[in-house]
């Protein structure tokens, strides 16, 4: 059986996808473990001299490292948050037979397929100063006195940031939940219902039990991608104004424009660990309260 | 419960879900009409008719933004990417999903790294220098690939494995290799997975920024979003223009979309639910 497995399932089928992987993704991670503890800079790319942790104090003590690090946390969390949370309400909303809804389906997902850069360009227009689409509204519906320059102003500026990227992600969210509703069978519904059991109460003890593997995908997908936020701020804001919207992935960026290899290799490196860490606690505890159906 | 106040609950979802609509239509909306107003009236960002159609300005988008160039590039790096992507991830996926072994262990505990970590920007530049591919298609391609296989291998290897061995075993027994097998009786079985790690890969490479951004130096070979967030800074007061190029950057990918969203959204979910 063995003998037949090998020959019919060969290992060399596999090795173009390693090859390539490992080349071009992997060694660069194991290669950082190593230069991350350097001095690495963009003029002698060949000889980086060993200086031990001096990269990581060096960004522990750097105030514009900790807001970028601050501000990070604050965007993946606020984020996941409410990607699940309008995700589901379109998803249950959208899986009852209400008209147009495939219509509505095809809508909401829409954002997903568009790119950041577009996505981040239109939304330039909406927080703009004077003209901007959200300030018109502001005017029409009479509450010209919150006008505001949304983007330049360091107490909002993230907060539009955040608004694109839940804007972007909630209809694949939704997606996600509407396959994990799809799969729950109709008979626990109708079973409950026969013992009496409210609305509010089916959804406590079936639906949301039940819908704990796509909660999983949806929360692990959702954290991940918010710390390695890169493009709808980079488009935005710039980071700016200052430094308020400065996140890991800008700060890389910007470290690596300056040509400081080594310390920008040790914030890469930190946000893999950190990332790493958070996906695996996130799916210990998940993965933990997921039921066989 | 009642008939009418079932009936009168749906229609209060259904106003409900028109007016969120809203929200994703009205910024589109804007973006298609002021790609075709003149500067004064695209500035003042409204829902209103152009009072004159000004189509020339995606001409002058295409002729100043340097539109035509970025769109051969992009079409060779999205094309390149899925091609090598779907290849050799399909064959990958299969032997994991078929074998377990300490090996396909290993592949699998690789991936998942893949699936979690950023890309190490800093590093891979340096492998870049070292290998003579900097500011080179080929590694912004191979980079690309490497970033989208594992989701690609991880949603193509569930998927195979509800494929039925039995075929496996006839195939043995009728003498064919494992070459034969897999391309003339695995592959042809998983046009549906197949369509939508097509459609997915494809949109990644099109709408990818971060990797063309960091690895490519010169304007020559920019991308679509590349080029569109380089004439955003030229032309910030130009929004007609501006817009214009995002409609052009943004029409292939919502086209792909709107013809194969049964395997869009089937395809983002089936990886997933299977867990």
């Amino acid at each position: 059986m063995d003998k037949y497995k090998n020959k019919f399932y060969p290992n060399y089928f596999t090795f173009p996808a390693i090859a390539i992987f490992i080349v071009f993704f992997a060694i660069p991670i194991a290669a950082g473990f190593i230069l991350s503890f350097t001095d690495w800079n963009i003029n002698r790319i060949f000889e980086p001299k060993f200086n031990g942790i001096k990269n990581f104090i060096y960004l522990l003590q750097d105030e514009y490292f900790l807001l970028a690090l601050k501000n990070t946390f604050k965007f993946a969390i606020i984020t996941t948050v409410l990607i699940i949370v309008i995700g589901l309400i379109l998803a249950i909303i959208l899986n009852s037979a209400i008209a147009g809804r495939s219509f509505f389906r095809t809508l909401f997902y829409m954002p997903a397929v568009l790119s950041l850069i577009v996505v981040g360009i239109v939304f330039t227009s909406v927080f703009k100063m004077d003209q901007g689409v959200l300030n018109q509204i502001l005017a029409a519906i009479g509450l010209d006195f919150l006008k505001a320059d949304w983007l330049g102003n360091p107490g909002t500026a993230l907060n539009c940031v955040i608004f694109v990227q839940v804007w972007k992600w909630s209809g694949f969210a939704m997606a996600i939940f509407l396959a994990g509703l799809q799969g729950i069978s109709r008979d626990y519904y109708e079973a409950s219902r026969i013992d009496g059991a409210s609305k509010m109460q089916q959804f406590r003890n079936i639906t949301f039990p039940l819908l704990a593997p796509a909660f999983t995908i949806v929360v692990t997908m959702n954290t991940i991608g918010g710390f390695k936020v890169f493009e709808q701020v980079y488009v935005m804001t710039g980071g700016g104004p200052g430094n308020a919207t400065q996140v890991l992935g800008t700060y890389i960026y910007r470290e690596f424009s300056k040509g400081t290899l080594g310390r920008s290799t040790a914030m890469g490196l930190f946000l893999f660990f950190m990332i790493s860490v958070i996906a695996v606690i996130i799916n210990k505890v998940l993965r933990g309260r997921e039921v066989e159906m | 419960m009642n008939k009418n106040r079932a009936k009168m609950q749906k229609m209060i979802l259904t106003a409900v879900m028109c007016i969120l609509s809203l929200l994703i239509i009205v910024p589109l909306l804007i973006m298609l009409l002021g790609s075709v107003k003149n500067p004064a009236e695209a500035q003042q960002f409204t829902l209103r008719f152009p009072t004159q159609w000004y189509f020339e300005n995606y001409l002058y988008v295409i002729q100043k933004g340097g539109i035509g160039r970025a769109m051969i590039n992009s079409v060779i790096i999205t094309v390149s990417v899925t091609s090598i992507v779907l290849f050799s991830g399909s064959l990958c996926a299969f032997v994991v999903s078929r074998r377990s072994s300490r090996y396909t262990g290993f592949v699998y505990h690789l991936f998942l790294i893949g699936m979690v970590s950023p890309l190490q920007i800093v590093t891979t530049f340096g492998l870049l220098k070292l290998l003579n591919l900097t500011g080179t298609y080929t590694g912004v391609i191979l980079i690309q690939a490497a970033v989208q296989l594992p989701w690609t291998i991880f949603t193509l290897s569930g998927f195979i494995k509800g494929v039925p061995r039995d075929l496996d075993e006839a195939a043995f027994i009728d003498g064919a290799k494992p070459g034969k097998l897999f391309f003339q009786i695995i592959l042809p079985l998983l046009k549906p997975i197949l369509a939508t790690a097509l459609v997915s890969t494809a949109m990644g490479a099109w709408n990818e920024f971060m990797i063309p951004l960091y690895f490519f130096n010169t304007s020559s070979k920019w991308t679509m979003p590349l080029t569109v967030y380089n004439f955003f800074g030229q032309y910030a007061s130009n929004w007609n223009y501006v817009f214009a190029n995002l409609v052009l950057t943004a029409l292939p990918i919502t086209t792909l979309y709107l013809f194969c969203q049964r395997y869009v959204i089937e395809g983002a979910t089936a990886g997933a639910v299977k867990g």
